[in-house]
């Protein structure tokens, strides 16, 4: 069996996912050897047929983009969404919360109109097509991911945690953000980035989404002990986490 | 047995030379809270500490700890870690913790990975200086320790107590200098320290007898007060990674990025945690967040009691204090199960 035939194709981004696997380095000298890179915008120029497994990035918010995924999805035996924009729609779903005229008019002001601008509701990777497998976080963390890729290269089935950030920032014996009277995403939000922001003294944004079962009913009531509303835990968790649905309570 | 007499230069200076003999880990400030770690020099120490974020047991049984090499196929070499060290300023009720789980990682199939480490540490309990928030050891009869420690150390007026045990002890007691022996008042000193300890330990009231809780526990299975609380529960496993008497791990393998050779490890889990009752096939047999909620109190008051005759529960209060919202304090359940009878069970 020859390496799997691996591509990675962006949506509506920063890109800054993909560029986390560049950032591998010499590790991504191991990557090749593991797997056949044979579609990259970002990296290379060749193009490629039928693939083992593609990586998509970002979110899906035009009618082309489905189709294009949709072509993607076909070409591929394993489809990957990475990063929350794909996974679940991220930063970009803050726009589905106003009509699409008024977020055109924000965000593009006197330009709004040009034909090139026109774009739907935004849609995560897994609501257009089948998604097999996911790489949470704004960006990926690069060690999950060469972990998972490993994994999967091993004909293992990848850990991908379904906890919250809690677990990890309690083994890293981070001071509770909640001691400090912030409102942490943490107990909601999936694990799998080593509770980077709390162990650098801010609260979880929730870059990574939900866990599986997020208790969001827990989260409107213990806001009260703190002092704090609902609207101010609506606030924070729709930064990333806009038309999920498990996080309306 | 012995003790002896040390002001704060002899015991800075001692200190001082257990670093330079070992690896020492001792208690440091991290932010507004306390934690073990590695100690550089002795001025880091902090006795006077109230209650540590994660309890000292991390030494013994790592977060994650690798077990053994392999490479696919046959060929596997376990892993070990026996370098002595010492663990600097244990509180009672942590101390007893450790004691529990020598019970239940020699009883059975004893557990080479944290027997090893155990018998690498030098273990100096210091009695509590600064009662925390929560702590109620003073209910479960760990405010205080008598014996099994390797050091003990003792705040008195202008200096420490410390009293040092076995083989172990006399190591330690080498390194002092220019020992005195404590004197009858000294000692007496110490005798009233305990006393307050059991005393003042109790920011919360068990009101349950331990020896009773079993029988309360089995008696309440259906209590509403299981799914009460769990409507509360993120599911989060903060309670059990606080806890030092909680020593359920996870085991995963990582291999490296020539899939030649990888390592088996351990990490701390949760029986807290949505995941922690799936086995292969998908099958979760505590799928519920009350099911996993009254698990807990089970194992404290209940199963674990079953196995080493002692209430699994050292009254540290960390659950109490992790708890985001506020429904972790065993106290509490144990008493309102006491104080409300569920009317099925009584009908028993």
């Amino acid at each position: 069996m020859g390496k799997p035939r691996v591509a990675i194709f962006d949506f509506a981004c920063c890109e800054g996912c993909q560029l986390q696997i560049a950032n591998l380095d010499e590790d991504l000298l191991n990557l090749i050897e593991l797997v056949e890179p044979v579609e990259w915008r970002e990296a290379m120029s060749e193009k490629a047929g039928q693939i083992d497994v593609a990586i998509v990035e970002g979110s899906i918010t035009r009618a082309e983009d489905e189709q294009r995924l949709k072509e993607i999805r076909q070409r591929a035996e394993i489809l990957m969404a990475l990063g929350s924009c794909a996974t679940h729609g991220g930063v970009n779903k803050l726009r589905n919360r106003v009509p699409l005229e008024e977020a055109q008019r924000i965000v593009y002001g006197a330009s709004a109109g040009m034909p090139h601008l026109q774009s739907g509701q935004v849609k995560a990777v897994h609501e257009v097509v089948p998604v097999d497998l996911k790489i949470y976080g704004c960006p990926i963390e690069i060690t999950e991911f060469s972990r998972i890729i490993r994994e999967l290269a091993a004909g293992r089935t990848p850990f991908v945690p379904n906890y919250p950030v809690c677990v990890e920032c309690k083994l890293r014996e981070n001071v509770c953000r909640y001691e400090y009277n912030e409102i942490c995403l943490g107990p909601v939000t999936r694990a799998g980035c080593n509770a980077r922001c709390p162990s650098n003294g801010m609260w979880c944004f929730g870059c990574r989404g939900p866990v599986d079962h997020p208790n969001i009913n827990a989260a409107y009531d213990v806001m009260a002990k703190y002092g704090k509303t609902v609207e101010d835990l609506v606030g924070k968790l729709e930064l990333f986490c806009s038309g999920e649905e498990r996080i309306r309570g | 047995m012995s003790v002896y007499k040390l002001n704060m230069e002899q015991l800075r200076n001692w200190v001082g030379r257990l670093i330079a003999e070992r690896p020492v880990y001792g208690v440091r400030q991290k932010d507004e809270r306390f934690v073990f770690g590695r100690l550089k020099k002795p001025e880091e120490l902090r006795l006077d500490y109230d209650v540590t974020i994660l309890p000292p047991k991390k030494y013994i049984l790592p977060t994650r700890e690798n077990l053994l090499a392999y490479q696919p196929g046959e060929h596997y070499e376990s892993l070990w870690a026996d370098e002595p060290f010492v663990l600097l300023g244990v509180h009672p009720y942590d101390f007893v913790a450790i004691r529990q789980l020598d019970l239940l990682f020699e009883r059975e199939k004893p557990d080479e990975h944290y027997l090893r480490r155990r018998r690498a540490a030098t273990i100096i309990v210091a009695d509590v200086e600064r009662a925390s928030d929560n702590v109620f050891a003073g209910c479960v009869g760990t405010a205080v320790v008598k014996d099994a420690f390797d050091g003990l150390l003792t705040r008195v007026e202008d200096g420490y107590l410390l009293e040092v045990r076995g083989e172990k002890g006399e190591w330690l007691a080498s390194l002092l200098e220019s020992p005195s022996p404590a004197n009858a008042a000294e000692l007496s000193r110490r005798n009233d320290v305990w006393e307050n300890n059991r005393r003042r330990l109790r920011k919360h009231e068990l009101k349950v007898p331990p020896e009773q809780l079993g029988d309360l526990l089995r008696r309440s299975v259906d209590h509403p007060l299981w799914e009460e609380k769990a409507r509360l529960c993120y599911s989060c496993g903060s309670c059990n990674l606080v806890c030092p008497t909680c020593y359920c791990f996870d085991v995963r393998d990582e291999s490296d990025w020539s899939l030649d050779k990888g390592v088996r490890y351990r990490v701390w889990d949760g029986c807290l945690l949505e995941d922690f009752a799936m086995v292969a096939g998908g099958h979760n047999f505590r799928p519920t967040r009350a099911a996993r909620y009254r698990h807990r109190y089970y194992r404290k008051g209940l199963y674990v009691p079953e196995m080493i005759g002692e209430l699994a529960c050292v009254g540290c209060g960390r659950c109490i204090t992790a708890c985001t919202a506020g429904i972790a304090n065993p106290v509490e359940v144990y008493n309102r199960l006491q104080e409300e009878p569920h009317e099925d069970d009584a009908a028993e």
